[in-house]
């Protein structure tokens, strides 16, 4: 018996004829609480400051107000950066979605039994992941200068990293049936997973890739700040140079694109689970 | 032929899964493997092709010595030894056909493999096999569509489209209703008949063990406790086999 359970005594349970059951109380309220000490700490540390937020928070109207109405006119220089981010979202996506596969399929344990070989994948992946995408971003620039080709390989390597995690957790929870019957037909593991795993994590795996991409999208939007091309590079000068009602028009369209990509993935991904 | 030659299994845990097996099973033969739960007959069926490995004795296939086949060879072993499993082991997302069409992937070229590809000749191929078991109109159907008997006739049709001299099948009626159970028992025997492939069986059910094998082999905490013809099993047998259990049910 736990100290926890010497505390707060658990319940029983007697019927008419004698026999009883034991129900453990639960351990809801003490992690409760500590969410609650975590949540005040956090308050403490980062300098959070209800006050201030009520006083200054009139301010975000004020350059909203100054946003609109958009500027129509400045549209036809937003196309192209445009095209561009969601060309980068796209192509960046689908790389990282399909180098994520052998990945996920080295890092399940219900398919490589070697714990070392499953360990190092996914330290890998952990340290891909943690890798912040405007980083990997900035580090593409120093390498294939400022573009989009830059951002490209960011989101690739961030939808690799997001992919190949979703992936192999769902590879662990397959039936692993069939996988035997083909070994037991004498197919190679890698045969025998392309033929009776991937047909069970394929609506899965899809229905990630949509959603990754819907994020990457909104992602691309701001690797224009450090240079790697896309809508965020036009975002970031007009700011700078206080030109609200063209940042106003910028948004309107990066919103009117995520709103039409995301229904349509939205009505994709209903289709496939 | 097949044949155990003082064969014992200790899992890593120390488990004896078998002690001292020795048993020689003839081309053509229907034979019966019954026990209770947990005494070894998975164990025992599944050394024969390899999917457990054994720690002791020698277990030959055909004069081949099993534990020295590896990678390749022993891909190249298991294509003739079929397998038929409890719950049958089908991929439910994808068609009868392409269930059965898996049998040729092993053999295929890589690129056929990976997006499954397959000729026209293969398609005809599966077919026949879905026929002999019956069920050729299911061919286009889904197979999580189908009842379980129709599921364990596909794994059935599966395994004849490899083309096996040897069927081994772990509990291949237990998930089954009785009527269901014998239909399937009935696609064994006639296979067995017809196309003279050695078939083993792990059962629980002594009644369709009895009527359906030639032989009878009883397995009792990893020992061969029984082997002998099906005819001549009595209840002093059984009750050895199980242990004295079975009449109390």
């Amino acid at each position: 018996m736990s100290l926890y359970d010497k505390i707060f005594k658990p319940v029983t349970y007697t019927l008419p004829n004698g026999k009883s059951v034991i129900k453990k109380r639960s351990r809801g309220p003490v992690i409760a609480i500590a969410l609650l000490a975590m949540a005040i700490l956090s308050v403490k540390i980062t300098g959070f400051d209800m006050a201030l937020l009520v006083k200054r928070i009139d301010q975000f109207f004020v350059i909203l107000g100054e946003m609109f109405p958009p500027d129509l006119t400045y549209m036809s220089k937003v196309w192209q950066p445009l095209f561009d981010t969601i060309k980068m979202s796209l192509l960046g996506s689908v790389i990282g979605s399909v180098v994520a596969i052998p990945f996920a399929m080295l890092a399940s344990t219900n398919i490589i039994p070697n714990k070392a070989v499953v360990a190092v994948v996914r330290l890998f992946l952990s340290i891909v992941r943690t890798l912040p995408t405007l980083v990997s971003a900035l580090i593409a620039t120093y390498i294939f200068g400022l573009g989009t080709l830059a951002g490209t390989t960011a989101i690739a390597i961030f939808s690799f990293a997001y992919i190949a995690k979703i992936t192999y957790e769902e590879i662990e929870t397959v039936d692993m049936g069939p996988f035997e019957a083909m070994e037991a037909m004498g197919a190679t593991k890698v045969r025998a997973f392309i033929t009776s795993v991937i047909p069970q994590v394929m609506p899965t795996y899809l229905s990630q890739c949509l959603f990754n991409f819907e994020g990457n999208v909104r992602y691309a939007a701001i690797l224009g700040y450090v240079g790697a091309g896309g809508i965020g590079l036009i975002f970031n000068e007009k700011i700078a140079w206080r030109e609200y009602p063209s940042v106003g028009m910028i948004i309107v369209a990066l919103f009117v694109t995520v709103f039409v990509i995301e229904s349509i993935s939205r009505a994709a991904r209903k289709r496939l689970v | 032929m097949i044949k155990f030659e003082n064969v014992s299994k200790k899992y890593p845990n120390g488990f004896l899964g078998l002690k001292n097996v020795n048993l020689s099973i003839e081309q053509g033969e229907f034979v019966a493997i019954i026990g209770l739960s947990g005494a070894g007959k998975s164990t025992l069926i599944r050394t024969i092709n390899r999917m457990h490995d054994i720690t002791d004795g020698k277990l030959t296939v055909d004069d081949t010595d099993v534990m020295s086949l590896s990678g390749k060879d022993l891909r190249k072993f298991r294509r003739k030894i079929g397998m038929i499993f409890q719950s049958f082991n089908l991929i439910t997302r994808t068609t009868v056909i392409k269930n059965v069409m898996t049998a040729f992937v092993p053999e295929l070229p890589w690129f056929r493999a990976t997006f499954g590809i397959f000729t026209k000749d293969e398609k005809i191929k599966a077919m026949e096999c879905l026929d002999k078991v019956g069920i050729l109109d299911k061919a286009f159907v889904r197979a999580d569509q189908l009842s379980g008997g129709q599921q364990q006739r596909v794994a059935l049709a599966r395994t004849l489209a490899q083309n096996p001299q040897i069927i081994l099948a772990d509990e291949p009626v237990a998930a089954l209703d009785p009527v269901t159970a014998r239909q399937v028992m009935d696609d064994f025997q006639r296979i067995n008949k017809d196309m003279n492939i050695s078939i083993l069986i792990n059962i629980h059910h002594v009644d369709l063990a009895l009527k359906y094998a030639t032989r009878v082999i009883g397995i009792r905490a990893g020992e061969i406790v029984y082997d002998g013809l099906a005819s001549e099993v009595t209840q002093e047998v059984l009750n050895d086999i199980y242990q004295g259990k079975l009449e109390e049910e």
